[in-house]
């Protein structure tokens, strides 16, 4: 019987607010909870959602009051979260530490306490940063800092993973890639029926939808209209891509700052009746809108993961994307067509897609049961649960990391890197981690690191743990053991 | 790394639930460790070095099937080895739709970073190319050292106040038709004429008499004897030289009309004739032409016209300028200006014309202009505050007039002369130079002795600085250039490149 954790997830990001990270936290923790483990959330307040809150499942969210700086990313105060986090960890008895984003003060600061608290911390990091501006050099010392300490890592996709060890000079063996899912049954096809169990995908019961030579093919782009999702390549395509393709329309979903250039656009190349623009549309709605169309379009610059694009493929559509940051990791070549993020090559690559469907050589009847077992929050939830195995303890050091005792590797780790295992608490081994982080940041980091001590100590003796209730569990689900448990 | 392109690749394997095996830690640590400090962070140069993209893969394969990592699931997946891609499948391959039979945390030596890269567009810096391209700062800080003399020389009473007036009503008239015209001809000769009055009015407000301006004549001669056979070339317009002209040139305009309507209820038929500027030089005809001639005979009007208006402005500003500060302390008006000079300096748009003439879209002038304006507004700002020092009407007069010369035109002439010859650049350098080694050595220098030796040595010592700066700077970032340390991968945000930008920039 594998242990089961106390797991607290901790992000500014969580719902009423829509969004990836979002959606990410709340189907990890509920998949989390549905393997016997106890899961709570830990988020700021949001206009008309405060305190303590049940969701589905029983998955208890805790609302911190905290000023909100920009985006619903809340302002970072180094310290001041302290006593009312140390108060939920002892109340709730949590073991894990588990933060999102890395524009998350809140996950950041959860971090640093968690462990001068004695807990395992993990972070999930769902974006790309660059090297280059000094916005970026600033986030990169910050995280730095918060991820000098943590226990493991997990990123979204293998260039996340890749990042984030250059961003933050982490042992890339402590760097997870674990991938984001889809709610497949949330993203069906149009006409899709129940599959009978076991006949995938030889002699499929669905009938391929055969497209005529002049039948009209949809092309859906749902994106939010920023010049980073590459809004400006999108209204530099449409004109060329529907001036080459007759039967060809468009269907844009989303909004942004970028709207105004499209909507230029279409007046000035008079493609009223050929691009129909949405506007913003809600996430239940974005099934409802791909299956208008044959081809999901994603001209986006930088992405980490992309699950837009799994969703799309879910839902039958044929994708054509630019090969950009984590997106050439996430589908299969069939069905995918991947463009370079240039103007040219993303009408080539979209023709060649129509061509392809035109000449029915594409089957995307097919897509969303290959999606449906390729991404699944249930396997996310159980290469997530490894991960608190192997920093708990429970699956053995050398069998996380993937090396020998024999080797004698523990003496090229030195303490001040030290595995799971050894992770150590003592305050002067956390100090010589964070000390590395750079001539003035080390030092500037080891203060903050041991002000969080002293008022660590403080608190304990103001505010006794004894003193603090300790809060009754909802009733645990029974663990699924399906057999398929790899940890 | 590109899954390959093939439509149809309907197998997916979905054996994710073999027991992830142990791995190897020479399999997983990146190879490199010697030569680090610290094992644990991992250097860029880990991955990038050691790894090329054609990579070895055969040396994994056969590892992949040797005794020593056997233990690996291959075995396992053998029993539904019918599809031939069973054994690819046993190497890692970077992709998150594969069920991997590698742990999570699995750190592909082959793969990791592969696409990492350091300094791509790195350009190593030439010696002498670098040192030529620094002139123009020189050029700058020695401009701005000599209007600093002139201001000192001023107000240690070392110039006579009425002959730098009779100066600037000379320069006035010219500069301002100088101004006015943008056409590069006959720009080139009133801004020579400009040239050869800075020169005179920086000497004769030090001294009276030099030999300098025989010096600045002759240049400006030579700007006039070489651009006669060019004549016929010019008014044809090179468009992009012409544009790339008229940038600073609207900044400048922008900041006297700010000048102007800051220090006073500027009047109103001067602000249409200021804001006219801009418009008028690319709408001159072909030279030949007597309409030509007649426009030229109207634009020479208006120029003097709006020359003789800017004139009594400032004349009638002089007055309030004077008392302007009074109530200031000297301490921090010498502070404010230092700031303010420094501004300028550092706030300079050294990139020239030719960079914004070859820049290709329109953003990149409406980037700069806000920069140069703060530069020139500064410039204009400190010279304000300096002339309100002055005791007479007259001297805050020359020291404004003065300082627009300096800050708002002979920029427009510097770059106009880089632009045009090597030649005029190189000798606009060390004429600066070593005006402003003089101008220091004459200012330094105490009364009693002959000025013009300290003026020698100053520019000797002049020369020297500026040498040094030259060459040690260029030097140094030179020597700079081995910690750059740049790195980019597939985690950047892509630029697009957009070619049809037909739809917008004809608006």
């Amino acid at each position: 019987m594998a242990p089961t954790y106390n797991i607290a997830m901790v992000s500014d990001f969580f719902f009423p607010q829509p969004g990836g990270v979002e959606s990410h936290i709340y189907q990890l923790s509920s998949k989390l909870r549905d393997r016997g483990h106890k899961v709570i959330i830990i988020t700021h307040a949001y206009k008309g959602r405060t305190g303590v809150r049940y969701l589905t499942n029983g998955l208890k969210v805790y609302h911190v009051p905290f000023f909100v700086l920009y985006r619903s990313a809340s302002f970072p105060t180094v310290f001041s979260f302290f006593p009312i986090f140390r108060n939920i960890i002892l109340r709730e008895r949590i073991d894990i530490v588990h933060g999102h984003a890395s524009l998350s003060s809140l996950c950041h600061e959860a971090i640093l306490h968690a462990r001068t608290m004695g807990l395992r911390t993990v972070y999930t990091d769902h974006s790309l940063f660059g090297f280059a501006d000094a916005a970026s050099i600033f986030a990169n010392k910050l995280l730095k800092f918060s991820l000098s300490d943590v226990d493991h890592v997990i990123c979204v996709s293998h260039t996340c993973k890749e990042n984030t060890v250059l961003r933050a000079s982490l042992d890339p063996l402590m760097v997870s890639a674990i991938p984001n899912a889809v709610v497949a049954e949330n993203f069906k096809p149009l006409d899709y029926t129940e599959p009978p169990p076991r006949s995938f995908p030889a002699h499929h019961p669905l009938p391929a939808r055969p497209l005529g030579p002049h039948d009209m093919i949809t092309i859906v782009v749902i994106s939010r209209l920023f010049y980073n999702k590459g809004t400006d390549l999108l209204t530099a395509a449409i004109p060329r891509i529907l001036e080459n393709h007759p039967n060809t329309r468009f269907i844009i979903a989303g909004d942004g700052p970028k709207a105004i250039d499209l909507e230029q656009m279409i007046e000035q190349n008079v493609l009223q009746d050929r691009v129909e623009m949405l506007g913003p549309i809600r996430h239940e709605e974005v099934r409802d809108v791909m299956v208008r169309g044959h081809i999901y379009l994603h001209p986006s610059l930088t992405e980490a993961f992309g699950t837009v694009i799994v969703e799309a493929a879910s839902c039958g559509l044929y994708v054509v994307c630019t090969q950009v940051g984590g997106i050439p990791e996430v589908l299969p070549s069939h069905m995918t067509v991947f463009a370079k993020p240039e103007e040219d090559d993303l009408v080539t690559a979209t023709g060649r897609a129509i061509a392809a469907l035109r000449a029915n050589k594409v089957r995307t009847e097919l897509f969303h049961e290959q999606v449906k077992s390729m991404y699944s929050w249930t396997n996310v939830a159980m290469r997530t649960e490894r991960v608190y195995n192997g920093i708990s303890g429970a699956i053995s050091e050398a069998e996380f990391y993937g090396y020998d005792a024999a080797n004698g590797a523990g003496s090229s780790w030195s303490a001040a890197r030290g595995r799971s295992g050894v992770q150590s608490f003592a305050l002067i081994d956390r100090l010589k981690r964070y000390y590395g982080c750079g001539i003035w940041a080390g030092k500037l980091f080891c203060l903050c690191v041991i002000v969080d001590y002293l008022i660590f100590l403080a608190l304990e003796l103001w505010f006794p743990r004894d003193k603090i209730d300790i809060c009754p569990d909802w009733p645990r689900k029974e663990r699924k053991v399906g057999g398929k448990d790899a940890g | 790394m590109a899954p390959p392109s093939g439509l149809h690749q309907s197998a997916i394997p979905s054996d994710f639930e073999t027991p992830f095996p142990p791995l190897m830690r020479s399999s997983t640590v990146p190879a490199l460790t010697s030569h680090r400090a610290d094992p644990s962070h991992l250097a860029p140069e880990d991955a990038y070095s050691s790894f090329s993209p054609p990579r070895r893969s055969g040396d994994f394969d056969s590892r992949g099937n040797g005794s020593g990592t056997d233990s690996r699931p291959g075995r396992i997946r053998h029993k539904d080895a019918s599809r031939s891609r069973s054994r690819r499948r046993k190497r890692f391959q970077k992709l998150l739709w594969v069920k991997q039979s590698y742990p999570d945390n699995y750190t592909d030596q082959a793969t990791f970073l592969e696409n990492l890269q350091r300094n791509p567009r790195v350009r190593p810096y030439d010696f002498w190319p670098l040192v030529a391209d620094s002139t123009v700062i020189v050029q700058h800080v020695c401009s701005v050292i000599i209007f600093v003399v002139c201001f000192v020389g001023i107000f240690q009473e070392r110039s006579q106040g009425g002959s730098a007036d009779e100066d600037a009503r000379a320069r006035m008239i010219r500069d301002g038709r100088a101004y006015r015209e943008y056409r590069p001809p006959r720009r080139q000769d009133s801004l020579g004429l400009e040239q050869s009055s800075m020169l005179n009015a920086s000497t004769v407000s030090i001294s009276s008499a030099s030999n300098l301006p025989s010096a600045a004549s002759s240049t400006s001669n030579l700007l006039q004897d070489h651009h006669q056979p060019q004549r016929p070339f010019h008014p044809l317009g090179s468009s992009t030289g012409n544009s790339g002209l008229l940038v600073p040139a609207h900044a400048h305009s922008r900041s006297v009309s700010s000048v102007n309507s800051m220090a006073s209820q500027a009047s109103a038929a001067n602000s249409p004739t200021t804001t006219r500027l801009g418009p008028d030089g690319p709408h001159h005809g072909p030279t030949g032409s007597p309409t030509a001639r007649n426009s030229r005979v109207y634009v020479r009007l208006s120029t003097i016209k709006s020359a003789i208006l800017i004139y009594f402005t400032l004349l009638g500003l002089s007055p309030i300028l004077k008392s302007l500060t009074r109530s200031t302390s000297s301490d921090s008006i010498w502070a404010m200006s230092f700031w303010l000079l420094a501004i300028n300096v550092f706030f300079f748009d050294y990139s020239g014309s030719a960079a914004a003439a070859t820049a290709t879209t329109g953003t990149t002038h409406s980037k700069q202009m806000p920069v140069a304006s703060l530069s020139t507004n500064a410039a204009l700002m400190a010279s304000t505050v300096l002339a309100s020092r002055l005791p007479s009407t007259g001297q805050v007069f020359s020291l404004t007039l003065f300082s627009i010369e300096v800050f708002g035109l002979f920029p427009v002439f510097r770059q106009y002369a880089r632009h045009r010859s090597w030649r005029y650049h190189v000798v606009l350098t060390v004429l600066l130079v070593l005006g402003a080694g003089a101008g220091v050595g004459m200012i330094l220098g105490d009364e009693r002795g002959w000025p013009w030796k300290k003026g020698l040595l100053g520019m000797v010592v002049g020369c020297l600085i500026a040498a040094l700066a030259l060459g040690g700077c260029s030097w140094w970032l030179i020597g700079l250039q081995k910690y750059k340390n740049e790195i980019y991968g597939p985690w950047d945000p892509a630029r697009p490149i957009i070619i049809s930008r037909r739809h917008w920039d004809d608006e």
